[in-house]
């Protein structure tokens, strides 16, 4: 495996919160990853200390083989825009992407010119006065045109709409079938960001819980639709994630995989199997280690938010 | 992988002007940098000009001088201040360590110090030459200051700005690592060590001795001493800064 990522029992303790707990995963060269978990998960932590903006308490990380802090020669082919990045105040969009020309090897003009475009970002209004979602496109457009080998993406929709997201995810798989490159997405939209990762990295509570490829991570359960009588009754006591009906027909998505016989049956019955939504399956993933908690109560919180 | 290959044939370059572009970095900020500076130092001159000009037409026709050209040195407390604060998250963003942030910032300050010194001396210069604008009226041109020539008053000068400036960015520094309490703790203490500086001559009863050693080493040679609490100072700015978390 080519990675250029390696972490090793990385742990970084916070006064009274231990936001990572021994951690160790790879990240694989040319690859677009989800980085996803709840709010506090670790996530902006994970990625500050692998970009060296923050340092861990204990643990190893590698970056292109080498220890990232106070290391430009690897800072300089990794790109990381926080989702609270701070600019200088009397910055605009137009001195933020000048600086960016400057510190970015693989920047393209051209690219961010057309980005700017696309968002229809105001180039001369201070960043200050900018509305959320401007202030996204910013950090968007810097990750984007920078062409960093790595680049990490850290919530980068907040106060986008669901067009200019669409903007992004296009822009980001355009760019990156020309000029691969390895991405880290956090993302809270899981569903949305699903077609776009080719691999899950899902952490909880400083840990991580799940490491595989979106298939892989998808086949852990199933999800069937049809008759909502001859659903319950393929179900057959399997743990259920997700449950919804219209009329007579249902649809449930419940853990585990199906062998040939059942598929058999199933089809016999006349149920249809769909794809499974990442995003329930990593709802209830993260869920368990929150005992006590509503399934379908959590899941509306994670699965509305913004 | 050909995006790879390309980018490893322009890296040494990027990487060895990084920290000159911080300079470019910094000057985004043209107000900080620039206006502000300026606006001060020029405020200070017409003010104190006119303080002369009344002077001048109430019949004090003695030679005057005043404090009014330190007062962009003490901005520059404020301009070492807003150079961490401001910039260095932004910087972290761009990719750069803190090394490149911390000696590019140093250049930037040293740019805008040298700009401060350069009109400093012009007008020590006009001052001497007009005999203080023909009503003895001195701004820059300062005796004392300008004992060992008009080089060495911009010495002086530019050696105070880049004090001035990296206290302040210390300061900053402490403030955003540490958070208020400690800085005040810092603060107190230098303050505390002052005074017992002070209490041990007094006690000595040494003042006149004191007072004999600035005279005698004079401008230049506090200027001297000055670099050296300069680069003890900034050493520390950098440490402090060296294991700051974005």
């Amino acid at each position: 495996m080519d990675s250029v990522i390696e972490v090793r029992n990385l742990t970084k303790r916070y006064k009274d919160v231990l936001a990572l707990d021994d951690v160790g995963f790879d990240i694989q060269r040319d690859t677009i990853y989800g980085f996803l978990g709840r709010n506090g998960a670790g996530k902006t932590t994970a990625m500050s200390i692998l970009t060296a903006q923050n340092l861990p308490t204990s643990g190893q990380v590698r970056v292109f083989g080498e220890d990232p802090y106070e290391n430009a020669r690897v800072l300089s082919r990794m790109c990381f825009v926080r989702e609270s990045q701070k600019y200088p105040d009397d910055a605009t969009p137009r001195h933020a992407l000048a600086s960016a020309r400057l510190f970015f090897p693989q920047w393209d003009q051209e690219l961010a010119d057309d980005l700017v475009e696309e968002f229809q970002l105001p180039l001369k209004r201070t960043i200050k006065k900018l509305s959320r979602g401007q202030l996204s496109a910013v950090g968007v457009i810097i990750g984007l045109a920078s062409r960093a080998e790595i680049t990490f993406f850290d919530e980068p929709y907040l106060g986008l709409d669901a067009v200019a997201r669409q903007i992004f995810y296009d822009r980001l798989l355009t760019d990156y079938a020309e000029h691969p490159r390895t991405v880290l997405l956090s993302s809270h939209l899981i569903d949305e960001v699903s077609n776009l990762i080719e691999r899950v990295l899902v952490i909880d509570a400083g840990r991580i819980i799940m490491d595989e490829s979106t298939e892989d991570a998808r086949a852990q359960a199933t999800n069937v639709v049809g008759d909502t009588a001859a659903v319950e009754r393929a179900l057959r006591g399997r743990e259920v994630i997700h449950r919804e009906s219209l009329g007579r027909v249902a649809s449930v998505t419940f853990v585990g995989r199906l062998d040939a016989a059942e598929r058999d049956a199933l089809a016999a019955a006349g149920l249809d199997l769909a794809p499974v939504s990442l995003q329930q399956l990593i709802v209830r993933l993260t869920q368990q280690r929150t005992p006590g908690r509503d399934a379908f109560a959590a899941e509306a919180q994670e699965g509305s938010l913004r | 992988m050909t995006t790879i290959e390309s980018g490893s044939a322009t890296r040494p370059a990027v990487v060895r002007n990084r920290t000159r572009n911080v300079v470019r970095l910094q000057f985004v900020n043209t107000q900080t940098f620039v206006w502000v500076p300026a606006l001060v130092l020029g405020g200070a001159w017409v003010l104190t000009m006119l303080i002369y000009w009344i002077l001048q037409n109430a019949g004090v026709t003695g030679v005057k001088t005043g404090g009014g050209s330190q007062a962009p040195l003490w901005y520059f407390l404020v301009v070492g201040i807003q150079a961490m604060t401001m910039t260095f998250p932004f910087s972290q963003a761009m990719s750069l360590t803190r090394r490149e942030f911390y000696v590019g910032s140093l250049a930037a300050a040293a740019v805008s110090g040298l700009g401060m010194s350069l009109v400093f001396v012009l007008l020590g210069l006009v001052e001497r030459a007009t005999g203080g604008y023909g009503m003895n009226g001195y701004f820059a041109y300062l005796d004392w200051l300008w004992q060992g020539g008009p080089l060495a008053a911009g010495l002086t000068y530019f050696v105070l700005t880049m004090l001035f400036f990296i206290v302040g960015f210390w300061s900053a520094t402490i403030y955003k690592r540490y958070g208020t309490a400690v800085l005040t703790t810092v603060l107190i203490g230098i303050g505390l060590a002052l005074v017992g500086l002070v209490a041990l001559v007094t006690w000595q009863q040494a003042w006149p001795e004191v007072g004999q050693w600035i005279l005698d080493t004079g401008a230049l040679g506090l200027t001297l001493w000055a670099i050296l609490v300069s680069v003890v100072l900034a050493a520390g700015s950098y440490l402090t800064l060296r294991r700051m978390p974005a």
